[in-house]
């Protein structure tokens, strides 16, 4: 009650009131004891009143509400919101007309402006007041929404930004566990992939002792191209996520700097629990380039052209929690141990049958529906099976405890 | 690009799933192309399932192409599955299998409502698998555990109301959707504690299968073992399933250990949703 009282009267004072303490506190009393408002309501309620007393309208109730980034954690609420803007990005479709991150010195976020909503572009660096716009979330990541009802006005002041104003971080690979944070990395260019799109200049996989993550870098970037094997200092990187797999953006304000010293990739074992829900494509006795030892597709390499293949016995599976999906790969050794079936054993199945069909068929019905768990590296959306084992069987005691939890939810 | 993420498989029992009757598209875009999903009681909100269950009928009821139906028997009530020339590797392994066994399916819900209105909900199996019973227990945890995070879910969320101030605000822009708990509180007004009950059913006829188990493989050191989980302790011999339901009569003599199923009338009332 002391704390609420507080608050109220702080706020008060902000707006030059001076009210004394035990009226506040009688009329929250009144509310929380006597009529049961919850006190968020009733803080709010008691704020509302002391103002209109003293002539002072509440902010305008209407819908939308002036906040901070980091207070917004629902989706579907209206508020304004005092802004940077901090980078833009490419829109995905026709339908977005501008899309990038705003921040204020609580944090910063994603925002998309709609084509429909007919406002104006906002500049890079500019600051704004952006007014009645739609928050939404999308996998425990929240975004501002622009439409036809918000108001973007532009402010004098600059709106310090947190991440912007503060120098990025320098992390390692793996404590890249949240978007929209800044970040300096020291890594080697693993892999570079061809890029599909002409805003990015370049991507692929970078990674230090602790793992491999995915980078992109736009072409508005500007910056120098980056060769595989090489060691950089990455400066000023935003991290990003999609479906829960994080990557880092090289944009305007990032740097490269060539290294001396060579950066070891390592990989931190990952772990995994669920049911094997699907054995795929491409699983089963395979053939791979003699060369690169990429997997054949009808005997040709996607790099070396028609090869005599080498053959070879992987599982490429799902196993799935309930809650997430995790794609696996399985090597010769695990698989053969796994199903029981050596190479050999394999090539001697396809020949008799004509087909290397029969492998899959036979892993898929020696795996399918089974509960493991497994360790090992994860890269990129694959964790590479280290040991795999059986989940343990269900005890009287597990099923006591779960019962125990269900009976005081 | 990396566009494409598989929908997770949800964990449901039957009698939950068979309550369903809310399907919707959802996506991006909601056109046709955008997945399709069914939202159970306690806010699942499923593209996918998978189910570990005693497959207990089988039957070809396809006229020229063989077309699979499978009756499948949780420990809280029974649900149906097709398998068809679009499922073929799944048609194949269910024609080659014998009832009663134990199976893992993973399988898209289909919602079909008859011409009286039911809604009958089954899966279409996109695969099917006989496992152990080791695995089914493991399952039978696992669907008690999600549920139960669901059925959390559920009593930390509040109903939203059906015009909300921002649904009608902004007709254009795609509003936030409610959050799967909320959306199904608003469709089925669930009953948490049917579900609890339901949750705790299952549990704890798990939990009398394991007991009974532990005894059966020690039946040599221990002559007449007492089974505290039973509430009926006037019986000897645990029985794995409290109260036995009335049964139709139907070939399940040698089931007993499962619920019977309760209207059987929903296999006929079934008309073959067979694409051509």
């Amino acid at each position: 009650m002391k704390e609420l009282v507080d608050q109220i009267s702080a706020r008060l004072r902000d707006q030059k009131i001076e009210v004394p303490d035990e009226e506040i506190a009688s009329r929250l009393k009144k509310l929380i004891d006597d009529f049961r408002v919850p006190e968020s309501e009733a803080r709010r309620s008691v704020l509302n009143y002391f103002l209109k007393e003293h002539g002072i309208m509440p902010q305008v109730r209407a819908s939308s509400e002036k906040v901070k980034i980091s207070e917004i954690k629902e989706a579907g609420k209206w508020v304004d919101l005092e802004v940077k803007v901090l980078d833009l990005w490419e829109p995905a479709t026709e339908a977005i007309s501008q899309t990038g991150l705003i921040g204020d010195a609580s944090g910063s976020m994603k925002f998309v402006k709609w084509a429909k909503s007919e406002l104006p572009n906002l500049e890079l660096g500019q600051s704004y007041l952006l007014k009645r716009m739609v928050t939404d979330e999308f996998q425990g990541r929240f975004s501002v929404k622009l439409n036809r009802t918000s108001q973007i006005e532009p402010l004098e002041k600059e709106v310090e930004a947190r991440p912007a104003s503060r120098a990025a971080q320098a992390v390692k690979v793996v404590e890249i566990t949240e978007p929209g944070r800044w970040v300096d990395l020291k890594v080697k260019v693993a892999q570079l992939w061809e890029t599909n799109s002409d805003a990015i200049s370049q991507s692929g996989l970078v990674g230090d002792e602790t793992g491999s993550i995915k980078f992109v870098k736009w072409a508005k970037a500007d910056l120098s191209n980056m060769e595989e094997g090489k060691s950089y200092l990455l400066r000023n990187l935003v991290t990003d996520e999609f479906q829960g797999r994080f990557s880092v953006k090289l944009n305007r304000t990032s740097q490269i700097e060539p290294l001396d010293v060579d950066v070891e990739i390592g990989s931190q074992a990952a772990e995994f629990s669920g049911a094997l829900v699907d054995v795929q494509k491409g699983s089963g006795l395979i053939k791979r380039c003699p060369v690169c030892k990429r997997s054949l597709a009808k005997g040709v390499c996607s790099e070396h052209g028609k090869v005599e293949g080498t053959y070879d016995l992987r599982i490429k599976a799902v196993l799935d929690d309930g809650r997430r999906v995790q794609d696996v790969l399985i090597n010769r050794e695990t698989t053969e141990r796994l199903v029981g079936l050596t190479l050999d054993e394999a090539k001697q199945m396809a020949m008799e049958a004509l087909d290397h069909e029969v492998v899959r068929s036979l892993i898929e019905s020696k795996l399918m529906g089974r509960y493991f768990s497994i360790t090992g590296p994860r890269v990129d959306r694959y964790l590479l099976v280290e040991t795999i084992n059986d989940v343990p069987p269900v005890t009287e005691s597990r099923v006591d405890e779960l019962m125990a939890e269900v009976e005081v939810i | 690009m990396a566009g494409f993420s598989r929908e997770v498989a949800r964990r449901i029992f039957a009698e939950e799933l068979k309550s369903s009757n809310y399907s919707f598209r959802d996506g991006e875009e909601q056109n046709q192309y955008a997945p399709q999903y069914l939202l159970t009681p306690t806010g699942a909100k499923c593209n996918r399932v998978f189910i570990v269950a005693t497959l207990i009928e089988k039957d070809d009821i396809g006229g020229d192409t063989e077309y699979w139906r499978g009756r499948l028997v949780d420990p809280t009530s029974s649900i149906l599955i097709y398998a068809g020339q679009y499922q073929p590797e799944a048609a194949q392994i269910l024609a080659n299998m014998e009832a009663p066994a134990f199976v893992a399916v993973v399988g898209k819900p289909n919602l079909y409502k008859t011409e009286d209105g039911n809604i009958i909900i089954s899966l279409r199996a996109e695969s099917i698998q006989q496992v152990d019973e080791a695995t089914r227990n493991l399952w039978v945890m696992d669907t008690a555990r999600r549920t139960l995070e669901r059925l959390a879910a559920l009593k930390n969320a509040k109903p939203v109301p059906v015009s909300s101030e921002f649904a009608t605000a902004d007709k254009v822009t795609s509003v936030a959707p409610p959050q799967d708990a909320e959306r199904a509180l608003e469709h089925y007004h669930t009953d948490i504690e049917h579900y609890r009950q339901m949750t705790l059913r299952a549990l704890s006829s798990l939990k009398a299968e394991l007991a009974k188990n532990g005894i059966e493989s020690k039946i040599e050191d221990r002559a007449t073992p007492e089974s505290e989980s039973l509430p009926t302790p006037a019986k000897a011999e645990p029985e794995e399933k409290p109260a036995t339901r009335k049964s139709k009569g139907k070939k399940s003599e040698s089931l007993s250990a499962w619920p019977e199923s309760e209207n059987d009338e929903e296999v006929e009332t079934f008309n073959l949703t067979k694409k051509s």
